[in-house]
């Protein structure tokens, strides 16, 4: 320790000279090569974080749309944590990027800093989840609770507007929960000969999902239709019914379409119908974004669930199952990124 | 010798002809009562469910909750160990996820189960070792050497697999959680093993003594030539195998690559042992206990989920019912013996 300090002591007056100089040099060299860049437009791209397979795939698209657009795309990442990600958004709106494309971790968390942004002349589009402002430039989001309603009307009608409902949930007090929550009641309570029986919440994991589901089936009772929130609870319960005795499979809504849960259903022979969250509609938030920029009005709200290549999903399946890719894949990615660039996050089998 | 030392200073024969002797009698009645709690709970419990939730004892319902008692009953076992020498481990759900990606992508395009599993229970060795060392080495506090080792997984898993653990859990490997001797999974024979060759060590063992020793007091533990370190290490590695193997069974019974599986192991561990009269200070539990506490917690949940209650009063009824338990359990452990 004290050698090492002596030295550095000892080191020539000179050579420090030189490093400082170098330091000077270098921080003049990046200086002039953002400002060469400047012409480019710049899109701070403040990301949930590469904490799953849908935050990557979200990821990837965006970056893949900027490369197509020509749009310089500075990524900063919110590590899955709201309180993680909002330093992260002070640090985009300090370099005063042209745009920001928030994916909102903290609804209330983040309402400061993006009206901030607002304020100081920086668009601002969000991705996939709402603040609790409108002083924004726009909202691209799919609308779980619109998009539930049609899924949920198709499994009423399959259980024949009665019978028990094996029914797994999300995270409570969680946004999209909340909304895929409010669709599903508002066609279920049409039905009074629809018994709902809530086996519990999931927490979005496929285990917790696997154990409610599993203890459900085992209880005895005859269900006439599950429904799960999320892909997470959905593939939980038809993982539990593949592994039961209790055939056929009763029909099944509600998913977010990944591959694996198309798999599932197509192997186990369920009819199933499923909601679409996709992380492909990051390449409509850059758009918008890219389009904001150059002055173009956009909407102040895009709901993806009502674009064509984002709606419901109904039988038959085999129509969006890809087997050449692994169960990762949401829907509608592979239309999006090259094959290498799915090799790159693992999605190719 | 030393072992031998140690045990003797450790254990001694309670003399009942002298006063110190029908202390140490009474106290140790008291104990057993006391460690007998949790099952006389258990066994009521078992009582109101024929009365009340007769759908309980439906064959296959059995079936999934031994399933259950399989996984965490091995974290639990594990944790228990930790929980004995004064420690605490909060790395064990990472250990279980890291067990499933090593499963996930060894089998992706070939069967390599076996090399899979190998790894996997030597990555569980490891980070224990690593906890463990830390924890005797360095003194670093153990909720913060756990907790740190638990972010190293996270993270080492997400730069790996880059938050797409492709893959898949390969179909030999799922018997061991969905089949078995009649309704009892192989999962469970392999957890009643361990739990039976644990009660034989803590009970029996030099090294269950010397475990208990360093958790009471590790001073007095040196002192006749106990080394804290070495059992403490010992205690933690043979947490991240238990748990890694917990890791594996979980991995045959959800028979997915679930990226977000073993995370609500942590605290349902520790649940679950304290539920079983696992004292956090260290020193004072079983593994008869623990694996009550086990059934217990796991019991609890599958009755409510057949209640079809509201999950919110799910959560309610569950937080209750366990406060009430560690409640009444401390009150017990505090009158005196006589």
């Amino acid at each position: 320790m004290f050698r090492i300090n002596s030295r550095i002591g000892r080191r020539p007056r000179a050579v420090m000279l030189a490093g400082a100089l170098a330091v000077v040099t270098a921080a003049v060299a990046v200086g002039t090569s953002a400002g060469a860049r400047s012409a480019q437009p710049t899109i701070a791209f403040v990301s949930q974080g590469t904490s799953n397979s849908w935050a990557a795939q979200l990821d990837a698209v965006a970056r893949a749309t900027a490369d197509q657009l020509g749009v310089k795309l500075v990524y900063y990442n919110g590590e899955g944590d709201a309180t993680k990600q909002l330093p992260e958004i002070q640090t985009a709106i300090a370099t005063h990027p042209d745009a920001m494309v928030l994916v909102p971790l903290g609804q209330a968390a983040d309402t400061g800093p993006v009206e901030r942004a607002m304020s100081s002349g920086i668009k601002v589009i969000l991705c996939d989840s709402e603040v609790n402002t409108q002083n924004y430039t726009s909202l691209v989001n799919p609308n779980p609770a619109t998009a539930a309603v049609p899924l949920a009307q198709w499994l009423a009608k399959k259980m024949h507007y009665q019978g028990n409902l094996l029914y797994v949930g999300g995270l409570p007090g969680n946004g999209t929960t909340i909304l895929y929550d409010k669709g599903f009641y508002s066609v279920m309570k049409k039905y009074p000969k629809i018994h709902v029986v809530n086996a519990g919440n999931a927490n979005y994991s496929i285990s917790t999902a696997k154990q409610l589901a599993a203890t459900a089936i085992a209880s005895g009772k005859t269900f006439a239709g599950s429904w799960g929130v999320g892909g997470e609870a959905v593939t939980g319960i038809l993982q539990a019914y593949a592994d039961s005795k209790v055939r056929p499979i009763p029909p099944n809504a509600g998913a977010a379409a990944t591959n694996g849960s198309l798999r599932l259903a197509i192997q186990n022979h369920v009819q199933a119908a499923m909601l679409q969250f996709p992380p492909a509609d990051s390449k409509v938030c850059i758009e918008t974004a890219a389009k904001a920029i150059k002055g173009q009005k956009v909407p102040k709200y895009i709901n993806i669930s009502t674009l064509k290549q984002y709606g419901d999903i109904f039988p038959p399946l085999q129509r969006y199952y890809k087997s050449q890719y692994s169960d990762d894949l949401y829907v509608g990615t592979d239309a999006v990124l090259t094959k290498s660039q799915l090799a790159a996050i693992h999605l190719t089998k | 010798m030393r072992d031998g030392a140690g045990s003797a200073s450790l254990a001694p024969v309670a003399d009942e002809r002298t006063p110190r002797g029908r202390l140490a009698t009474l106290a140790a009645d008291h104990r057993a009562r006391l460690y007998a709690l949790p099952m006389v709970l258990a066994a009521l419990a078992a009582v109101l469910l024929a009365i009340f939730e007769s759908d309980f004892y439906r064959t296959a319902n059995l079936h999934v909750v031994m399933q259950q008692i399989s996984v965490l009953g091995l974290v639990t076992l594990g944790q228990l160990l930790v929980l004995l020498v004064g420690g605490i481990d909060l790395s064990v759900g990472a250990v279980m996820n890291a067990s499933l990606i090593i499963i996930a992508l060894f089998n992706r395009h070939t069967d390599h189960l076996a090399v899979s599993l190998v790894l996997s229970l030597a990555l569980g060795a490891a980070v224990g070792l690593v906890n463990g060392l830390l924890v005797s080495w360095r003194d670093v506090p153990p909720f913060a050497a756990t907790l740190g080792m638990l972010a190293c997984i996270q993270g080492a898993i997400l730069v790996y697999t880059k938050g797409v653990p492709a893959g898949e859990i390969p179909s030999s490997l799922r018997p061991v959680a969905l089949s078995g001797i009649g309704i009892v999974p192989w999962s469970l024979v392999i957890c009643a093993a361990v739990a039976a060759v644990l009660t034989f060590v803590l009970r029996r063992g030099t090294f269950g003594r010397k475990i208990y020793a360093v958790g009471r007091s590790p001073e007095v533990a040196r002192r006749v030539a106990i080394s804290t370190t070495n059992v403490r290490v010992a205690a933690y590695v043979m947490c991240g195998v238990f748990a890694a193997i917990a890791g594996i069974i979980l991995s045959a019974y959800v028979g997915y690559v679930d990226p977000e599986i073993g995370g609500n192991y942590n605290l349902e561990s520790i649940a679950a042992a304290v539920l079983g009269g696992v004292a956090f200070t260290g020193g004072e539990g079983s593994a008869a206990g623990a694996m009550t506490g086990v059934l217990f917690l796991l019991v609890l949940l599958n009755v409510v989920t057949l209640s079809s209650l509201n999950p919110f009063t799910q959560l309610i009824v569950q937080g209750a019912v366990m406060l009430v338990a560690v409640s009444v359990f401390q009150f017990l452990k505090k009158q005196p013996a006589n």
